[in-house]
């Protein structure tokens, strides 16, 4: 039957406030037994109001004196956990948390998960080997650490550069990520991207983790493994990097430790040499982009959304968790992943999915959008993909050749 | 072994796709209706996937009911299938974009799964379901047994061939004996009207001539009644040509034939011609060998079936009328010899410039331009001068036969017609100035507009789906017809009050009434409006004045559900009391199928209350409830104030109801109808 009403909430369990709109997290939570409020600019006013979505309406700027407004009036409503869903809402989850379950240290937790310099110092405290690292307020800074980086692989004048990465502070994934490798593509940069963190660049096996915590501990840990960064990602990964699930464990209890997490979500990225040593990239502390979670449902059924509020719901009960979660690869069903496509032409005039990718058993779906303008505009930085293609199917090595191939196909003609 | 393999193969692709179908049914059902959308891609796409698959037509017949549940239709025309309108399926499954002919076929298959009870849907019973796809089907016969053309290979690449299995699957699931009864009610429906143009009948009645000889088929014994006589119009319409043996021989057969075999030949034919309007090429070739033996000529009447006058008329200017035999009439022109017939029984002959018109139409040399058009479209044989003397004969007899084809120059068919009916010589005038000149120059308001000079009409493409004469002179008249719109731009209020009279000719009335403003396009003055329309046309209210010219008038189309379609050009013919004594619109559209239903009761009939062939009616209030324009004589002023107020406040009622809802913005050109063809 059409559902035209929300599922039965349990006044036991928790009441939270999603920060931000998603209408996948929305439409999630409405067939979950969780009470839950929107929390979203004026904008989302409108469709929550005719569609009965509880709302309450809050412009997610900077943060100012009027922060504790918001905080005071979901503790009066009765809201028990506020649960960042952008990276821009983070913080803001930090200073509500901070005043909704009385922990002030919450959100100096959080101003660490939004800073990616900050982070990667606190990472290196505790022992997490990252990379070399630096921030640059100009081009003379870019300039001089492309040097020093290169200095120290102990390159000879000539001898091409290794690249080193540029990227904001405080922005979601690929957002303003830049790859450097001459002094010449740094006058390239805009003078507004500045101040950014640079990075030395390793050479491994870039992969994240997915990690639902529950009072300290994991409660269920996935691992996603990247085709090509910025274009790919599928779950569960293949054997081959499963193979360090043991390792990648140990890292992400250290990853906690250091940074106090008790409850919620992490979402980090790592690189794995090929001597098995693990390189902290970054730490996220909410759902990951390129529909991930989307992802895991197609995969082990679950909806991740749900086991989000699970893990940030301080009334949540441990058997309550631990019978959520399925058991990890075992249970899986198959092997999602999807791919992100970018024209590969200048002039493009209509969305034409492949028939090689459109006749291929794995292939299911796509949520790419026609294009509205002919004209491709040039790729600065990573940039955003025009849509992901998805795909399903049992077996994850077909699964990444699978990927890789979309690389080569035009979907826009 | 091989075939199994493939076939379990393909059995195995299915499976897994139907698996995949399902996964997403099942996520999109548990998804409330706010978010449903976020959920319906991966469905449209597993459903493109299973319907593409031998079998996957009937694996989502199987799901209907889950994908009706699951929202699939939710927020779209298909939610509510008892709106739905067989003619607008073909559209939608010939569209370019793919999720449209998915949700098409998938709603078909689901009218498929309430047909067979499979599926008790709340709204809609199985016997209209049933129904619904027998019209469907006997609508899209051609997809049942023809490859998919060029034109929607191009368009629609592999779709193409869903739409094929689905249709192939229909019509073994509803049986072909039901199609086989609508489709030949569909033809009769649309011949009563008497279209110039019958290719499209044609070829479906040939298709099923053919179907019914295939040896495969067994048709139940009452199935396809009326078909015969359609069949035998063109193929054996008589004793020397009953079972389609070939001109030749055919004509063999008339050589030997004595005075009464031939006079019998020539009734049979006349009558199967008055009787289905379709000719049959045989027909043609009879008339051709009467003319060859000067002993025959008395029987060229009755081949052609000629009333009194029409004889008279024969008699009168013979030498014309076998010199227009001789030149137009060829087996694959057959279908002017009913033109013919009707132009003598029209009597037009004896208005004084037709004559000579004709012979000037006679010797015309056709523009390279028009030449090459010609050729174009309806080949070499006959040549193209006889195809326009062909299609001149076609118009001047079947005036309110001219269709525009699928083109938005309902303004240029309508003059046409106008022409045709009201003012034949000026037609053969405009005529000769397409075809010889490759130019026209009309005036407006003293200022001359010439056809080359004019940059656009409101068609981008040129047509090509039209009779010999509108394929002439359309893309002249669309362009002077644009111009004209285009001189108007700055005036305040609708173009049509000074483009019509000019356009038209000067019988048009020179008042002017329109109920939209142009500005903000709500509806205005509609009291007045519907006040003077009665007075200028309802003979209660005009002094029981029957209309003397045709007028251009402006309609708001509206579909089936009575929402707002678009503006449309017709003309009004009469208006008179019809058999039951209701008074009625009669009137002409320029659309090649006039039975439409615009919604809330009004259905606009063909046949059966009064209409003469090729005449479009409506009881007058219900016209009048979706006229926007008209003109009338503003010297004539009629008895406004008598009409009761209870007739206005109904029409009013029936406005607000439809197009009046909410009002769209005016002032376009009349231009943006669609037709719908056979």
């Amino acid at each position: 039957m059409t559902q035209g009403e929300p599922a039965t909430k349990n006044p036991d369990k928790g009441y939270v406030a999603l920060l931000g709109w998603s209408l996948n997290a929305v439409e999630a939570l409405d067939r979950f037994d969780r009470r839950y409020v929107v929390v979203a600019p004026e904008w989302a006013e409108k469709y929550c109001v005719d569609h009965e979505i509880p709302y309450v309406p809050w412009n997610f700027e900077r943060l100012n004196d009027r922060s504790m407004e918001i905080a005071e009036t979901l503790k009066d409503a009765g809201v028990d956990v506020a649960i960042p869903l952008y990276e821009e809402t983070v913080e803001w989850a930090g200073a509500i948390n901070s005043v909704l379950l009385d922990n002030p240290r919450l959100y100096g937790q959080a101003m660490l998960l939004r800073d990616k310099a900050l982070m990667k110092r606190r990472a290196q405290l505790g022992g997490i080997r990252v990379g070399i690292f630096e921030e640059a307020h100009d081009r003379d800074d870019v300039i001089r650490f492309l040097k020093r980086v290169n200095q120290t692989l102990l390159k000879l004048d000539g001898d091409p550069n290794d690249p080193i990465h540029l990227k904001a502070f405080d922005k979601a994934g690929c957002l303003g990520h830049r790859v450097i490798r001459t002094p010449d593509e740094i006058d390239m940069i805009p003078e507004e991207e500045f101040p950014v963190l640079m990075e030395s660049h390793l050479d491994g096996w870039e992969f994240a983790v997915e990690a639902w915590v529950h009072n300290g501990k994991i409660k269920f840990l996935n691992i996603s493994e990247y085709v090509t960064l910025g274009y790919s990602v599928f779950v569960p990964a293949t054997p081959e990097l499963e193979r360090y699930r043991p390792q990648i464990t140990a890292q992400i209890e250290k990853l906690i430790k250091t940074f106090d997490i008790e409850f919620g979500f992490v979402h980090p990225e790592y690189f794995v040499t090929s001597d098995g040593e693990m390189y902290f990239g970054e730490v996220a502390y909410r759902p990951p982009g390129f529909k991930v979670f989307e992802l895991l449902e197609r995969a082990y059924g679950f909806n991740a959304y749900q086991a989000l509020v699970l893990a940030f719901d301080p009334k949540t009960t441990e058997e309550e968790i631990d019978a959520f979660f399925p058991r990890e690869v075992v249970d899986a069903s198959g092997i999602a992943g999807c791919f992100g496509v970018y024209p590969r032409r200048r002039v493009v005039s209509e969305l034409e999915i492949p028939e090689e990718t459109e006749d291929d058993d794995y292939y299911e779906s796509h949520d790419l959008s026609t294009p509205l303008e002919e004209t491709v505009t040039k790729r600065t930085a990573f940039g955003t993909h025009w849509g992901l293609v998805y795909f399903f199917g049992e077996d994850p090595y077909r699964m990444r050749d699978l990927l890789k191939k979309q690389e080569e196909l035009d979907f826009y003609v | 072994m091989k075939p199994t393999v493939d076939v379990s193969g393909e059995a195995a692709t299915l499976d897994k796709r139907v698996t995949s179908l399902d996964d997403a049914i099942q996520a999109m059902a548990e998804t409330r209706d706010f978010g449903k959308h976020t959920k319906l891609r991966r469905v449209l796409e597993a459903l493109r996937r299973v319907l593409i698959q031998p079998g996957g037509a009937a694996a989502v017949q199987a799901r209907a009911q889950a994908l009706e549940e699951a929202g699939l239709f939710q927020g779209t025309d298909w939610a509510s299938p008892e709106i739905l309108v067989p003619a607008l399926v073909s559209g939608s499954l010939h569209s370019g974009d793919a999720d449209t002919v998915v949700m098409e076929a998938t709603s078909e298959l689901r009218m498929l799964a309430v047909a067979r009870g499979d599926f008790a849907h709340p709204t809609f019973p199985a016997e209209d379901a049933r129904q619904f796809l027998s019209q469907v089907l006997a609508k899209n016969l051609e997809l049942l047994f023809s490859a998919p053309s060029e034109a929607e290979r191009v368009q629609q690449g592999r779709t193409a061939q869903l739409v094929r299995a689905l249709f192939r699957h229909l019509a073994e699931e509803i049986g072909y004996d039901s199609v086989l009864d609508d489709l030949v009610d569909e033809i009769w429906r649309i011949l009563r009207q008497r279209p110039i143009q019958v290719e499209a009948a044609q070829s479906l009645i040939t298709r099923i001539a053919i179907y019914r000889n295939s040896p495969d088929v067994a048709l139940g014994v009452s199935s396809g009644q009326g078909i015969d006589r359609l069949i035998s119009s063109l193929y054996g319409t008589t004793e020397a040509c009953r079972e389609d043996p070939g001109i030749d021989v055919f004509r063999s057969r008339l050589e030997a034939m004595d005075a009464g075999g031939l006079q019998y030949e020539a009734t049979g034919f006349a009558r199967a011609m008055h009787d289905t309007g379709l000719v049959s090429p045989y027909h043609a070739e009879l008339l051709r060998f009467l003319l060859s033996e000067s002993e025959h000529l008395y029987l060229v009447g009755e081949a052609l079936g000629l009333s009194d006058t029409g004889r008279n008329c024969l008699l009168r200017y013979s030498q014309l009328v076998h010199r227009l035999i001789e030149v137009a009439v060829h087996p694959q022109t057959a279908q002017c010899i009913y033109g013919l017939a009707l132009l003598l029984d029209r009597g037009i002959l004896y208005e004084p410039p037709v004559v000579p018109a004709l012979w000037r139409q006679l010797a015309l040399e056709l523009s390279p331009v028009a030449h090459e058009r010609l050729t174009t479209v309806f080949g070499e044989t006959p040549g193209p001068r006889a195809r326009l003397v062909a299609g001149v004969l076609s118009m001047l007899g079947l005036p309110l036969g001219v269709g525009q084809g699928d083109n938005p120059t309902c303004q240029s068919a309508r003059a046409l017609s106008m022409w045709a009916y009201n003012d034949p010589d000026y037609l053969l005038q405009v005529v000769v100035w397409a075809a010889r000149d490759d130019e026209i120059l009309m005036h407006f308001e003293g200022r001359p507009i010439s056809s080359k000079d004019s940059v656009s009409g409101v068609a981008s493409t040129l047509p090509l789906d039209l009779d010999p004469v509108s394929l002439l002179v359309v893309p002249h008249l669309d362009r002077i017809y644009a111009e004209m719109g285009r001189r108007c731009a700055e005036r305040p209020g609708d173009p049509h009050r000074w483009v019509n009279p000019e356009f038209h000719g000067w019988w048009t009335g020179r008042g002017f009434h329109i109920n939209v403003d142009v500005a903000t396009g709500n509806l205005v003055d509609l009291d007045e409006f519907l006040r003077q329309f009665h007075a200028s046309y309802h003979p209660s209210y005009n002094g029981e004045q029957p209309l003397i010219h045709p007028q251009p008038a402006g309609v708001a189309v509206t579909d089936s559900a009575a929402r707002y379609v678009g503006w449309h050009a017709i003309t009004i013919l009469r208006v008179a009391p019809d058999p039951q004594d209701v008074m009625r619109v009669y009137f002409f559209n320029p659309n090649n199928d006039s039975g439409q239903d615009w919604g809330d009761g009004v259905v606009v009939s063909t046949a059966g209350n009064g209409e003469r062939f090729g005449e479009a009616s409506l009881p007058f209030d219900q016209f009048a409830s979706r006229l926007y324009i008209f003109h009338s004589d503003p010297l004539e002023h009629g008895e406004p104030e008598r009409v009761p107020a209870e007739d206005v406040a109904r029409i009013t009622g029936y406005i607000e109801r439809s197009w009046g809802n909410d009002r769209l913005p005016g002032g376009t050109l009349q231009a943006l109808e669609r037709p719908t063809s056979l």
